[in-house]
């Protein structure tokens, strides 16, 4: 590889061509969207996959199936449903959500759900009955067998949260439709996400600052993986 | 009796496996239960766990009637029950872990909320681990393993751990499941010793085994279960000296072969 655009990026590091609170208004709104729309998604699917790999009830086929297709749901889509959604004619109208984070958290869960899902439904499924037996025999309650299923799949579903955080903060098509990428007076983002900040940069034709906020976006996503793997991993000695 | 079947029945699909079973186990008593693979010991075992509802007839635990009873009471009889499976089946996670699992659950909410939050903070430290844990894990032991990886023991110690889950919290009755079969002598003779020695507490033992030479060495009594039902019951030595049952002189004799 040659060393031309990583010196390149290196001089661009060194003359920081942003407002510090520029940019960290920028990071604290990805973060802000992303992880609230991953938490929430969490929140929701992990009981949902569980629900769904261990009860039956009618619809569930179908309820997979729409899941599934969730996962490859284009996010301009999910951004323009959404938009309408909270939009003047639409049912979340009257709270006033157009061009707000709270627009974006709620197509961001709407992205991050189905992989979430789908791989945690993949984890839980694939804990060991004879351990779910166990929890219930030494006195466990429905929600204690629920408890120790998570527990055991919890590797899988840190995966899950990985995969559904990364589809959140690296996505740029819904984000930009239902927060349409604003900027205050003060020069402080209102909804100016890292990725959509990017997509600005790069039409501008300012590829260096692009590539530079790029490089932040990538550092995020690592560090924020190493936490969850940290977190989810670190405590057990194997 | 502590715990009893009367009349039971049960099928998996059209394939009756249990049909009108009555047998019991007394406090401090130790019972096997034998017979050929397949006859429906574990079948049996679940009943008495309170896990799985008859199709016909009751299970009594100190004479109540377990599916007559609500849900939060059938929570509370279960619970006086200890089933230790063929299985293992460990949780992911320290043997101490493993061994308090019986007794978290029995805990309050508040309770487990606060020491959730303070193993999340602190390495869980050796003062935490309660001494019923300890004791249940010396009696298989496994007294200075708390710290283990459950992952890391051998296929005898991860059976003995899951004896010692179900000792931790003092079930008034305690049911195995082939205790020790792939078991080593050495192994073996622990756990048929702690049989012993939780009788000897007044706990009464459920012993299913296709083993008839592990029922000679712990049991009280044996109940010896041929087709879908019991062939005999009796004391130990009588039933595998002079059995009453024609076929039950077969299957001890090894004569019946299935
Ligand atoms: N969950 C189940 N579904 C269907 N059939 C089962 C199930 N569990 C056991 N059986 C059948 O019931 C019979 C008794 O099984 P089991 O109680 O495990 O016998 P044992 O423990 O004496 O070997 C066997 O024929 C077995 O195939
Ligand atoms: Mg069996």
């Amino acid at each position: 590889m040659s060393p031309g655009p990583v010196a390149a990026l290196g001089a661009l590091l060194l003359q920081f061509p942003f407002d510090p609170v520029y940019l960290r208004s920028i990071v604290r709104v990805s973060l802000y969207v992303s992880c609230v729309a991953v938490a929430l998604s969490t929140a929701v699917s992990v009981p949902f996959a569980l629900l769904v790999a261990f009860t039956d009830f009618p619809g569930k086929r179908l309820l997979t199936s729409v899941v599934n297709t969730g996962m490859g749901f284009p996010s301009v889509v999910v951004g323009l449903v959404v938009l309408f959604a909270v939009s003047n004619q639409g049912p979340l109208g009257p709270l006033d959500l157009v061009f707000t984070t709270e627009a974006m958290i709620v197509s961001q869960f709407v992205l991050a759900a189905p992989p979430i899902t789908a791989i945690s439904l993949a984890a839980v499924s694939a804990v060991d009955d004879g351990v779910r037996d166990a929890a219930r025999a030494l006195g466990g309650t429905r929600l204690d067998v629920a408890l120790v299923t998570v527990t055991e799949a919890r590797y899988g579903i840190a995966t899950a949260v990985l995969a559904g955080f990364g589809r959140a903060i690296s996505e740029v098509g819904s984000v930009l439709i239902v927060g349409g990428n604003i900027v205050g007076s003060d020069g402080v983002s209102r909804t100016r996400t890292l990725t959509t900040a990017i997509q600005l940069e790069a039409r501008q034709g300012r590829y260096e600052t692009a590539l530079l906020l790029g490089a932040v976006l990538v550092c995020l996503v690592l560090l924020v993986n190493a936490a969850v793997v940290r977190f989810g991993g670190g405590r057990v000695r194997r | 009796m502590i715990l009893r079947t009367r009349g039971v029945s049960l099928a998996y699909g059209s394939e009756s496996v249990l049909r009108d079973v009555s047998v019991g186990v007394d406090r401090g008593e130790v019972l096997a239960v034998i017979g050929p693979s397949g006859v429906g010991k574990t079948t049996l075992l679940g009943l008495l766990s309170l896990a799985v509802a008859p199709d016909r007839g009751t299970v009594e635990l100190d004479g109540t009637d377990a599916w007559a009873a609500g849900e939060s009471e059938r929570l509370a009889l279960r619970r006086r029950v200890g089933m230790v499976f063929q299985e293992a089946s460990l949780f992911d996670a320290s043997v101490a872990r493993n061994v308090s699992y019986g007794l978290r659950v029995r805990r309050s909410w508040p309770e487990r909320v606060r020491d959730g939050l303070r193993s999340l903070v602190g390495s869980p430290d050796a003062e935490a681990v309660d001494s019923a844990v300890r004791e249940a894990l010396d009696v298989v032991g496994l007294g200075d393993s708390l710290d283990r990886h459950a992952g890391s023991l051998s296929g005898g110690e991860a059976r003995r751990v899951s004896f010692a889950r179900a000792l931790a919290y003092d079930p008034d009755v305690f049911l195995l499941d082939e205790p020790t079969s792939d078991l080593d002598p050495r192994n073996t003779a622990v756990v048929e010793d702690a049989v012993r020695r939780a009788s000897q507490r007044g706990i009464g033992v459920v012993v299913a085994s296709h083993d008839m030479h592990q029922a000679e060495r712990v049991a009280d009594r044996v109940a010896v279960m041929l087709d879908d039902g019991i062939a005999e019951v009796g004391p130990t030595e009588r039933v595998f000296a002079d059995p009453d049952d024609e076929r039950t002189r077969k299957f001890v004799s090894g004569e019946l072969v299935y």
